[in-house]
């Protein structure tokens, strides 16, 4: 290829991404999206009342770990000193001072649950269990008498697998208490009680299959949290953890989940401590509220925005939303268009048209990859069966596209209408419109149907598919959609790719595939 | 490593052909001279060369309705877009069958279904770019008596690559059954490179496969001569010289009564030919380009077309 392509190319992508470099390494704009939505603003509210003693207020408090993210803390402490300590590897809020009459204790954070990744980890890692975990989860306690009697006899009659399967131990035990163990809130909480009457409260259930891990060697513990409900106050809840496999394995037999912690539940601490806890006072009483948090568009702008004038005004954050969206989408077509020019340059599959499957990509974009491939196969289906009907007609060619464009409009209200029980109307209303444009690939199979046969028309017809079954990921993908959207310079880079592809002379892997008996028939040639 | 042999071998890819030839030696603004088949045909006309005789054209849809009356007295004929494309469009009408036509391999064909066809054409539904055309009537050529055992069902054509003005492959495109008398290669006609330097085919393939005879008729291919092949390279040369493009595909039909007559010029000529002669087209195009840019008669450029065709061979070696 030329050298000045070379050049336009290398200066066009290297542009791109030095803007991209500066936007990030100076003024700090993520790389990837951001969780708009999943952030919970918790406020836990205590009234105490005193008279005149020194008193203390405790309340367990959060912390950032597996699957939650805990920042913003703060804390209005009403007259009380407030201080953080840690209490047995459990953070602890404690308000202390004279308390007289009554008080009103203010602690907020601001969470964002995560979906919790199983670490990876070598095989070998798993027997290992650190000392600490073994020293504070392993004995039994008052509240896990796992050395009792009852739960040793209790034990001793499951079919249990060998203590080289602990992952599947613990799964029975966790059954067992699921199954055979009624839940009832108002009976106890004591794991004994709870073992011998085949009833006991969540607390209780809890407490149990931790004592029965403990019994079994596998380091367990309770934890208490909080249940986020949006326009609910937060319910409070126990479950069960486990060390397994080198990490904390959450289980709950109330919720029924077994090592996956469903997003809406935020770990506070042990399950042993009450959320609030107070002495030397005369009554104390305690509220929670959560909030679920969406940043609203002035917000994102604010953070997304680099903070530097002239690369702010070129931000499309400050956009009206309306164009964001739209722009949203647009801005991934080059990538599209990339796509296509390495499978037709590079590849050389041959599709119809140069960018139909981008338009293909770009119309199945918002319903899933086999909902979008039906909507293409009916959409083709109905043009290709029309044409034969609109054949015997004999109408000029304008006109049967006119009619071809009529049934399509009506197949996809059809299908609007069937569909409607189907999620956001007016989202499936926006999509509709690249599927009509699709009456266009009608035209060019069916040409070709009739001129070359249905061997090269289907071949044709499910290469472009194909290529655009492989931008769809792209264009669905909410990733590429957020560098595109904050990094527009971005399509500057694509454009270098494509001068670069453009100045690209060698064979692509078809001539490869085509020319092959020039190419074995050859001799090495002087 | 099949990349490194098929560079050996100096096979022309289509990247390559697309940046190195025809986008530097083709200029734009003259592609309407060979997508325009009227175009085409009047420019050789000009020239001296000879072309099928027109006998009707149609550019708009009022025309289509006495185009049948207009033919009356022609016992055979092609219809055909002038702006399509890979033989797309063309019905070759053999004779008349009571009001209607009969078309080659004896389908009849009504005098409606013909207007519907023309009138098809016209709406752009086998153009390039699905552009208005026009649909064009003209003289159905004959197959020579020394090709006609070589072909099956309809005329063969010689494709002549001509680079700068100088001819550099060539080979014969011989209909077979499987082809419907249709001579492409990508609908089954076998492809028979023919060597410049002798005028005779010496390689042939069906498809991907090398074949030496004609699928259909059993007679061997390879061997066999081209008549008044010096001809067909220059009228080749001729009508490219008179478009001005510098890398050309022409379609050349050798008739028996007419001699060879140019069918169609093509700006982006396809490189199945290079398959069709067991031989890369880099060499012969590099050569060429060596040349540089001295004005030579045309009749000495078909000699070092010959030539050089002989030197490089299909071993690659340039």
């Amino acid at each position: 290829m030329s050298r000045p392509a070379v050049a336009t190319a290398a200066l066009l992508v290297l542009f791109g991404l030095s803007v991209l470099a500066v936007k990030v390494g100076v003024y700090g704009l993520p790389l990837t999206p951001s969780d708009a939505r999943g952030v919970w603003q918790v406020e836990l509210r205590i009234h105490v009342r005193g008279d005149g003693r020194r008193g203390r207020v405790t309340a367990t408090l959060p912390t950032s770990g597996a699957g939650q993210v805990v920042f913003d803390e703060a804390s209005s402490s009403d007259r009380l000193v407030f201080s953080i300590r840690g209490e047995d590897d459990q953070r602890v809020g404690v308000w202390s001072g004279w308390l007289g009459g009554i008080h009103e204790i203010v602690y907020r954070f601001r969470v964002q649950t995560l979906p919790a990744s199983t670490p990876e980890r070598a095989p070998g890692d798993l027997a290992e269990v650190p000392p600490e975990v073994q020293q504070a989860y392993l004995p039994p306690t008052p509240s896990h008498p796992a050395s009792d009697a009852a739960v040793q006899q209790q034990l001793d009659r499951f079919e249990l697998p060998g203590p080289d399967e602990p992952m599947a131990r613990a799964r029975l035990l966790y059954s067992f208490v699921t199954h055979e163990i009624a839940q009832v809130p108002t009976a106890g909480d004591d794991a004994l009680l709870t073992l011998a009457r085949r009833e006991g409260s969540a607390l209780g259930e809890a407490r149990l299959l931790v004592t029965l891990l403990r019994g079994l060697g596998i380091p367990a513990r309770s934890v208490r949290g909080l249940a986020l409900r949006e326009g609910e106050a937060p319910g409070e809840e126990v479950w069960s953890e486990a060390w397994l496999e080198g990490r904390w394995v959450p289980m709950s037999t109330q919720r029924g989940f077994f090592g996956e912690r469903p997003p809406d539940l935020v770990a506070l601490g042990s399950g042993e401590r009450e959320v609030v806890e107070a002495s030397s006072v005369q009554a104390v009483g305690h509220r929670l509220r959560a909030l679920r948090e969406r940043l609203r568009p002035d917000e994102i702008a604010t953070v997304m925005a680099p903070s530097n004038r002239v690369l702010a005004a070129f931000s499309l954050y400050g956009l009206p939303l309306g164009t964001q969206s739209v722009l949203r989408a647009l801005l991934l077509l080059p990538l599209g268009a990339l796509m296509v020019a390495i499978f037709r340059n590079g590849i050389g599959v041959p599709t119809y048209g140069t960018f139909m499957p981008v338009l293909i990509a770009f119309a199945i974009r918002d319903f899933s990859l086999p909902a979008g491939l039906g909507l293409v196969t009916v959409v083709l289906g109905i043009g290709v069966l029309g044409r034969l009907p609109l054949e015997r007609l004999r109408l000029l060619l304008v006109p049967r596209l006119g009619v071809l464009l009529c049934l399509v409009v009506l197949t996809v209200t059809g299908i609007a209408l069937v569909g409607r029980g189907f999620g956001n109307r007016e989202l499936f209303a926006g999509v509709l419109f690249p599927i009509v444009i699709l009456t266009m690939l009608i035209e060019r199979v069916s040409i070709t149907l009739a001129e070359e046969g249905v061997r090269i028309a289907l071949a044709r017809a499910v290469a472009s598919v194909a290529v655009a079954v492989a931008i769809y990921p792209v264009f669905r993908s909410p990733l590429a959609e957020h560098l595109v959207f904050t990094f527009p310079e971005l399509v500057v880079s694509t454009m270098g790719a494509l001068v670069w592809i453009g100045g690209y002379t060698g064979y692509r892997v078809a001539d490869l595939l085509r020319f092959r008996a020039l190419a074995v028939s050859e001799g090495p040639a002087s | 490593m099949r990349l490194s042999a098929l560079r050996r071998a100096g096979v022309l890819g289509l990247n390559r052909r697309n940046a190195r030839y025809l986008l530097p030696a083709n200029d734009r603004a003259r592609y309407p001279l060979v997508d325009d088949k009227l175009a085409t045909k009047r420019l050789c006309s000009e020239a001296g060369i000879p072309v099928p005789r027109l006998y009707a054209v149609a550019r708009e849809h009022h025309e289509v309705r006495d185009l049948p009356e207009r033919l009356a007295g022609r016992g055979s004929f092609v219809l055909k877009p002038a702006r399509g494309a890979m033989g797309n469009g063309i019905v070759v009408v053999a004779g008349r069958e009571g009001e209607g036509f009969l078309r080659s391999g004896g389908r009849a064909l009504g005098v409606d279904e013909f207007r519907y066809h023309a009138a098809g054409i016209i709406s752009g539904l086998y153009s390039l770019a699905g552009h208005l055309d026009a649909a064009m009537v003209e003289q159905r050529l004959e197959v020579h008596p020394l090709l006609a055992e070589l072909a099956e069902g309809g005329v063969p054509d010689v494709r002549v690559i001509v680079f700068r003005g100088v001819p550099v492959m060539a080979m014969t495109r011989l209909p077979t059954r499987r082809s419907s008398g249709r001579a492409n290669l990508h609908q089954g006609a076998l492809g028979a490179g023919i060597d410049l330097a002798t005028g005779r085919i010496h390689h042939a393939v069906l498809g991907r496969s090398p074949a030496t005879t004609h699928p259909d008729t059993g007679r061997r291919v390879v061997g066999a001569a081209i008549p008044a092949f010096e001809r067909v390279l220059q009228i080749a040369v001729g009508a490219t010289d008179r478009t001005g493009l510098g890398y050309v595909g022409a379609d050349v039909v050798i008739d028996p009564e007419l001699g060879p007559v140019i069918l169609e010029l093509n700006a982006r000529p396809g490189l199945a030919i290079q398959l069709a002669n067991r031989a890369g087209l880099r060499p012969r195009l590099e050569a060429v380009e060596r040349l540089g840019d001295v004005e030579l008669p045309l009749e000495e450029r078909v000699r070092i077309g010959r030539e050089l065709a002989a030197l490089c061979g299909s071993d690659g070696a340039a």
